[in-house]
């Protein structure tokens, strides 16, 4: 990636808000991110819209918010990705020369699409997609299957991103006591072997980037350090032996090799390079798995990296900082920006509580059903 | 005995016998060989669009599986609750994921399963199905 930096960012904290609409949310993301970058949306040339339960044109009324001004404005969806892949079309708009100066900006009310939602569950729709959690709780019982991991793995997990969620102020799930594996464990079943408390909750939020030419932060932002996106790749399925065509969330593993490989070749980095990376761990077997997939830790030895704290902060390579979409939350089109806003600010040094010391590249990883798969990686320059 | 339907068509037979396992309706590329379910028009492993419609199954081995206890989203809808889900590896090569009859107890990664046609519920004076695996050794 050429000469992209990001200039702002900025959240509407995730939770429950059923008394705030998605322009609500968002305006205070974006207004949020443009103060952070030092800039007036008279400056902003381009926006990249993504939300997934919204309705048609939702993205352009959203923009209304912040003024008139005529700029160009997409929309981009891409399931859970949608934030991550409007990222990247905003990356690539800089990077051509197109423009200088582009704002991403991601909103949703999960809390409303649930009260209309007729989608389901119903085995007898050999169509409908199962239980995000019934399709992910079969990773967990393979894995269990072929390396013998217990639920204590996914709850350690769990309980690292609930802790990691306590220090977020943008975080939906802020707990008060420290989380222990006994108490994930002992959370509601949902999809066995998968807990409440390893899965994410449902909620609403916003969430804003924006990104230009390097020498804007420069000036804008004068002695503070300079976040630059290395490398961005998206990729979708690739028909092996064994594909599911109905029925599962995302596609297979090896997306997430594939799309790794590819944004470690275009940045001349490695995993071993990584200060901090966050990954969709909508549950936890997806993190667990991540760790091998991105190259965090060798094929089959998950198990053994979590028991030695690789993960947590101050470990080797600290995962879901902020609390991951199962503290932070993932309300579907702001997460993958959420996933930005962590890594900009840890890269900064403004990340308070939760700051990686010397944290200076952070990977964001993310998927989207369908499936797609979206990587980024940033560093301090 | 009613008419047996199938809760949607295209996607798996209803024997006329009700002791012959139900079949899933697949694809096969005639130039590569790879097999397909559901129906495709275009390989999507070589891209030829010479393909044949064939029934796979019943048989397969359980890849991985799990017992739901919750429903989508935190919906109301809770009649489903305690449903199993299963991916099968088809002998033809194709993986499906579909519903489980029985209990959790009955499952392990590894085992032999055949699909059976399940009642859902009479319609026009007809019986609507779906089609779900359970384990050979059950049976």
């Amino acid at each position: 990636m050429k000469d992209v930096a990001v200039l702002g960012v900025g959240m509407h904290r995730f939770g429950m808000w059923p008394d705030k609409t998605n322009a609500d949310m968002a305006r205070d993301a974006g207004l949020a991110a443009l103060d952070d970058a030092g800039l007036s949306f008279r400056d902003v040339q381009a926006a990249y819209v993504g939300y997934i339960f919204a309705p048609v044109m939702s993205g352009l009324r959203t923009m209304k918010e912040f003024g008139l001004t005529g700029l160009p404005v997409q929309h981009v969806e891409n399931a859970s990705a949608t934030g991550s892949a409007a990222f990247r079309e905003a990356c690539l708009a800089v990077a051509s020369g197109r423009h200088d100066v582009v704002m991403v900006l991601g909103f949703d009310k999960m809390t409303a699409m649930i009260a209309s939602s007729s989608q389901g569950t119903d085995p007898a729709w050999l169509e409908d997609s199962i239980l995000p959690a019934g399709f992910f709780a079969m990773w967990a019982t393979r894995r269990m299957h072929e390396r013998g991991t217990k639920p204590e793995h996914l709850a350690a997990i769990a309980a690292k991103n609930w802790n990691n969620g306590a220090l977020n102020p943008m975080s939906q799930r802020q707990p008060e006591q420290h989380v222990t594996v006994d108490k994930v464990l002992a959370s509601r079943m949902v999809a066995w072997p998968l807990t409440a408390m390893m899965s994410c909750p449902i909620g609403d939020g916003a969430a804003c980037a924006i990104v230009g030419r390097p020498e804007i932060a420069r000036r804008r932002n004068p002695g503070r350090p300079l976040v630059k996106v290395l490398a961005s790749d998206l990729q979708t399925e690739r028909y092996e032996r064994g594909h599911l065509f109905i029925g599962p969330v995302v596609g297979p593993a090896r997306m997430s090799v594939d799309t790794s490989r590819a944004v470690y070749e275009e940045s001349g980095l490695g995993p071993e390079d990584m200060d901090m990376v966050q990954v969709h761990d909508a549950f936890a077997i997806e993190e667990l798995e991540y760790y091998e997939l991105l190259g965090l830790c060798r094929e089959g030895e998950a198990e053994k990296c979590i028991e030695r704290g690789d993960f947590a902060p101050g470990g080797r390579v600290p995962v879901s900082t902020d609390g991951g979409l199962i503290a932070r939350g993932h309300p579907g089109g702001p997460t993958g920006l959420a996933q930005i806003w962590e890594t900009t600010l840890q890269l900064r040094g403004e990340a308070g509580k939760r700051q990686i010391d010397g944290a200076k590249i952070g990977l964001c990883h993310m998927m989207g059903g369908g499936s797609v798969c979206v990587i980024h990686v940033l560093a301090r320059e | 005995m009613l008419t047996r339907v199938p809760v949607k068509t295209g996607y798996f037979t209803v024997p006329d016998d009700p002791a012959t396992p139900p079949r899933l309706l697949g694809t096969r590329c005639d130039d590569c060989g790879e097999h397909f379910f559901p129906r495709r028009a275009v390989c999507a492993k070589c891209l030829s669009r010479r393909t044949s419609d064939v029934e796979l199954g019943p048989r397969g081995t359980l890849y991985s599986y799990t017992f739901v206890h919750f429903p989508l989203f935190g919906s109301m809808r809770v009649e489903h609750v305690g449903y199993g889900v299963g991916q099968v590896d088809l002998p033809e090569g194709p993986r499906v994921q579909l519903p489980l009859a029985g209990k959790q107890e009955e499952y392990r990664v590894g085992m032999e399963l055949e699909a059976e046609l399940d009642p859902l519920r009479e319609e026009n004076g007809q019986e609507v199905v779906i089609i779900r695996f359970r384990p050979v050794e059950a049976r």
